[in-house]
């Protein structure tokens, strides 16, 4: 099968779509993750638990968004696991980026039909 | 015949595509499995002509899992090709020491995850 032949068969976007919908909900609590654990963050109040639980949900965005045709989602997400890992402390100076990138992967979410 | 291809992931997301993929652009037969025990014990049950294998598991972990397939006699010969979201050269290195066939990264394009494992095997 050539590459033209493999871009055009039939279904494939479609049921990526399918797929894209029935896990939506999932993409979306992983971003509500990301954005309640940089508001926290950012007020000094994150605790271990939401920073093991953030760097985990940002790893799933990395690997999954770009797989669904959202490649700056999956960079973002790259971003913030790199930004806060668990093992290490956060720079307090990366806390408004991190507010500003999972808003922008919770915007990229919604925006995707 | 097709080739048989069995995907280990925990992330139901990714699995689901990846057999998509692999079904609907190449005309594979997927087996998939949700953790590494599981996986042991579907490529000893299908004899799959390829694993592809999720690094990041709870429980049993991708680089275990590929020893454990290594060690059992009925599936050691199957090529296992790593499926990784983590991108610092120091991980790709480990990965690639474990003796794989390839290392390959999510996110991947639906497209042409097929092309990407075919040409790591050979097969045409």
């Amino acid at each position: 099968m050539t590459l033209d032949e493999k871009k055009s068969t039939p279904g494939l976007t479609a049921a990526l779509d399918q797929l894209w919908m029935r896990f939506l909900p999932e993409m979306h609590q992983r971003a509500a993750i990301l954005e309640s654990a940089a508001v926290a963050f950012a007020s000094g109040e994150i605790t271990s638990e939401q920073k093991y639980a953030a760097h985990s949900a940002a790893h799933k965005l990395a690997g999954t968004l770009g797989t669904f045709g959202l490649a700056r989602g999956s960079e973002l997400a790259r971003d913030f696991e790199k930004s806060c890992s668990p093992e290490e402390p956060c720079s307090a100076s990366h806390s408004q980026h991190l507010v500003a990138i999972a808003a922008e992967i919770s915007a990229i979410i919604a925006a995707r039909k | 015949m097709p080739h048989k291809v069995l995907i280990i992931d925990d992330e139901d997301d990714i699995r689901e595509v990846a057999a998509l993929s692999l079904e609907s652009v190449a005309g594979w037969e997927v087996v998939t499995a949700n953790s590494g025990s599981q996986g042991l014990a579907r490529a000893v049950e299908h004899r799959p002509d390829a694993i592809l294998l999720d690094v990041m598991m709870p429980g049993m972990d991708g680089p275990t899992t590929f020893r454990e397939l290594r060690r059992n006699p009925a599936t050691a010969s199957i090529p296992v090709l790593l499926l990784t979201a983590k991108v610092q050269s120091s991980d790709q290195r480990r990965f690639a020491d474990l003796g794989v066939e390839a290392v390959l990264f999510k996110p991947f394009d639906p497209l042409t995850l097929s092309d990407q494992i075919a040409g790591v095997l050979g097969w045409t």
